[in-house]
């Protein structure tokens, strides 16, 4: 038999959160053995298919399986949820892009509201001063593309964005002139994507095709085109791409010890180390630990406090469309590339707390324009098909659309555990997703919509429609929403450990050399999309793990 | 390969065909495919061919049929032009077959109904007739529809879901054919391997290559 090979951290999970870890570990001098389910692409494997991207999305986790149920208790049903990658890099590989940073009361959610029947709020254990320059160190990292100042509800920043905004479309401008003429204060949407060279990526190429795709020149900033090019060249990284880590071991003292995975031929391998850190995302990190019970741990490892895999939280996505006059040109560009931030600021007198952020969302794909034609004559009050569908296909070069990212109210009952029945294609039992939205969600829906939908009208658009995608029930009466692609609070971070999964070190409070960062370490979901806040979060719990490991190890 | 994840060897374990019919049918998804369904890659050769893969000739024909009124033909190609049936066929062949059963269900229903109350198979009444009953197969008020849990509606909504995409999905999949999907909505084709776009062609003053050949603003 081999000798047992030991590493100094092991990282499960390469995508935002696993990212920064595995480059500021190996930068510091340890050896990382990183062990990713998917598997490992360059760019000349992205593909420009829509179908296989976007709708099958068969390209990036051709092996993802769920189930979902709305209520505990209510039977489960298999399927493609989550809008997930799973190959190195994650979810940061086909992002979108949009990088912000949180505002200074999406930390203090529970002391800024009070408690709210039906909703578990908290307090984050960090706050945004803590976070700032991280956020800094982040959006260096990721070369954010943007124009400090001119989004006027942005928190203080100690440092700029590191390149200059990218140019609008005509889209943009209708977008900018609707919101102008309402008296808001548009600015351009800051992206994780290269304005020009920079960090050895090269400027974007504008293909029209961000979201849902691997970038084809390293253009947009992720895990697999920042962090884990330099790890790897430092020679400290052992990356292991196909091993699905099924279990975490402990062992007497109750410190983890190893952890076992599944190769793609099915193959059980073990590995050891002296520090784990787990970056599976929100849905991967709650599953894997509730999939590794034991006598000390029933309920899932690290879950003494049983909120281990509870208070998922998705965002709100409410979305217009609308044709302009001009051609809107989403078929260049990037995501989308204004952004207005005038109604974010919680005001209990709109009917619901929190609020969110308006894009544009600008790429135009010829395929989900085509399925939102459905959308469209519904609120047309034409029929779905025939001659009025046809005649919504040839206005596909007007087409431009919004988008609100809204904070959704953690519910304890909203989360990820363990498939009792349905099992995926290693015969592992699948995540099972249990979620029905806070009331306050749907009164916050409603609101964004409506008011992109005025935004619409006030740049002269005529015709204006509520996009809503499949997958949500009837938001009229009242909602449950099967999956997100923002995935957030399943361990979360907190100073009790009878409330919360985490330290404030994304450390498990049950566990002495178990972090988990990635999203899952989210108390509430912030207003705004998340990953810039995985991100920095990263940059300041590996600071300290480091700082804690030198000392120990030493 | 004719078959999706579920129905091939060791895969089964995890969910039989039977299984899998009955919770997405329990689901009462109005769409049996699109996002909530695990499939492996085209096998794009396939789609290329002409030739019958999962529908047999009748069936091939009705499907064509309701495809031809969801994107009828008029000054601009339709789904009879697009191919768009083959499209279905191959994607119930490959990726969809989990749901030619539904699909083939669905169709004998509807064939029912259209014997019984036309004599006449649907793709051969005229297509004022054949509008007629797609509204009641959409709204499901369609006579002579078993019973049970396959819904027409759900059976409309998927059909139309299919040609849709198959009208404007990249041609490899075996709808599109010529382009005429992307030629009607005015798309020229994705730009990752077009070299990308300008500033100017964001705002209108530069023209764009299709991959056909053209050029559009
Ligand atoms: C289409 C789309 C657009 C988006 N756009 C934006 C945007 O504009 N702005 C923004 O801020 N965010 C955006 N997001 C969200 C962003 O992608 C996520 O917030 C981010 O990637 C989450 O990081 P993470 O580290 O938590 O998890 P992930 O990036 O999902 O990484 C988790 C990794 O763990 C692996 N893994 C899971 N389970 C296991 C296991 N058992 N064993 C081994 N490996 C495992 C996965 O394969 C994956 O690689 C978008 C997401 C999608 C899908």
């Amino acid at each position: 038999m081999a000798k047992r090979e030991e590493f100094d951290v092991c990282v499960i999970g390469t995508g935002a959160g696993g990212g920064v870890m595995i480059h500021e570990l190996t930068a510091a001098g340890f050896n990382v053995v990183a062990l990713e389910r998917g598997k490992s692409y360059t760019t000349a494997n992205f593909t420009d298919d829509e179908l296989g991207n976007l709708i099958r999305r068969s390209s990036l986790a051709p092996h993802q399986l769920e189930s979902y149920r709305a209520e505990p208790k209510a039977p489960s049903r298999a399927g493609r949820f989550n809008n997930l990658a799973h190959c190195v890099g994650g979810s940061s590989v086909h992002w979108s892009a949009a990088s912000w940073r949180y505002r200074p009361d999406e930390f203090k959610v529970l002391s800024s509201e009070g408690p709210v029947a039906g909703a578990n709020l908290a307090d984050w254990p960090i706050d945004y001063d803590e976070l700032e320059p991280y956020y800094g160190k982040a959006e260096r990292a990721y070369g954010v593309s943007g124009q400090s100042g001119s989004n006027p509800f942005e928190p203080k920043r100690s440092s700029s964005y590191p390149n200059p905004p990218h140019p609008f479309r005509s889209a943009s401008y209708v977008i900018e002139r609707g919101a102008n003429n309402l008296g808001y204060h548009p600015f351009p949407l800051p992206l994780a994507i290269n304005s020009q060279p920079y960090g050895n990526r090269p400027p974007c190429m504008r293909s029209g095709q961000c979201a849902n795709y691997g970038c084809i020149v390293n253009a947009k900033a992720s895990s697999l085109s920042v962090h884990i090019p330099p790890a790897l060249a430092t020679d400290r990284l052992d990356l292991r791409p196909e091993s699905f880590v099924n279990e975490i071991r402990l062992d007497e003292t109750g410190r983890v010890r190893s952890v076992s995975y599944l190769t793609a031929t099915g193959e059980q391998r073990e590995v050891y180390a002296k520090r784990f850190v787990l970056s599976a995302g929100a849905v991967g990190s709650a599953h894997l630990l509730k999939l590794s019970t034991s006598g000390a741990f029933p309920e899932g490892l690290a879950n003494s406090s049983g909120q281990l895999g509870r208070n998922l939280t998705y965002h709100i996505t409410a979305i217009v469309g609308f044709w302009t006059d001009e051609l809107s040109h989403g078929i260049v560009g990037q995501t989308g590339q204004v952004a207005i931030d005038d109604l974010h600021a919680s005001d209990s007198k709109r009917g619901f707390i929190r609020g969110g952020m308006i894009m544009e969302n600008g790429e135009a794909n010829p395929i989900y324009y085509a399925m939102n034609g459905v959308s469209q004559g519904l609120s047309a009050g034409t029929q779905t098909w025939g001659k009025p569908l046809k005649d919504y296909l040839r206005k596909f070069r007007h087409a431009a659309s919004m988008l609100a990212i809204g904070e959704d109210l953690p519910r304890e009952e909203n989360g990820i555990d363990v498939d009792p029945t349905i099992k995926d294609h290693l015969g592992i039992p699948v995540p099972r997703i249990t979620h029905t939205n806070h009331p306050n969600d749907i009164a916050l829906h409603h609101y964004y919509e409506g008011k992109m939908m005025e935004i619409a009208q006030a740049s002269g658009a005529k015709d204006v429609w509520k996009i809503r995608l499949p997958g949500f029930s009837d938001l009229e009466k009242g909602r449950s929403q099967e999956g997100s692609y923002h995935l957030h609070g399943t361990c979360r971070m907190g100073d009790d450990p009878s409330k919360s999964v985490l330290n404030r070190w994304c450390r498990a409070h049950d566990v002495p050399n178990l972090w988990v960062v990635d999203g899952s370490c989210f108390p509430t979901a912030g207003g705004y999309n998340p990953t810039m806040t995985i991100v920095a979060n990263a940059y300041r719990v590996v600071e300290q793990m480091i700082r804690e490991a030198k000392r120990l190890d030493s | 390969m004719t078959d999706s994840l579920f129905g091939r060897g060791k895969q089964c374990r995890s969910m039989s065909r039977r299984e899998f019919l009955e919770r997405t049918i329990q689901g009462s998804a109005l769409l049996w495919v699109g996002e909530g369904i695990a499939r492996p890659r085209a096998a794009r050769a396939a789609s290329q061919s002409q030739k019958l893969a999962a529908l047999s000739i009748p069936e091939w024909k009705t499907v064509e049929a309701i495809a031809a009124r969801i994107l009828p033909t008029d000054q601009d190609p339709g789904a009879r032009e697009a191919g768009c049936i083959n499209f279905i066929d191959k994607a119930l062949a490959n990726e969809d077959a989990m749901i030619l059963p539904l699909y083939q269900m669905s169709l004998a229903a509807l064939e029912g109904h259209c014997q019984a109350v036309f004599k006449n198979s649907f793709a051969e009444l005229s297509e004022e007739r054949q509008e007629k009953v797609l509204v009641q197969v959409e709204n499901g008020t369609v006579s002579g529809w078993p019973q049970g849990p396959i819904r027409p509606e759900a059976f409309f909504a998927t059909v139309r879901f299919h040609t849709l995409v198959g009208f404007v999905a990249n041609p490899s999949y075996g709808g599109n054919q010529d382009f005429v999907g992307w030629k009607v909505l005015g798309f020229p084709g994705p730009r990752h391997h077009m070299g990308g776009g300008t500033p100017e062609q964001m705002v209108g003053k530069q023209k764009i290559k299709t991959v056909w050949g053209d050029e559009i603003d």
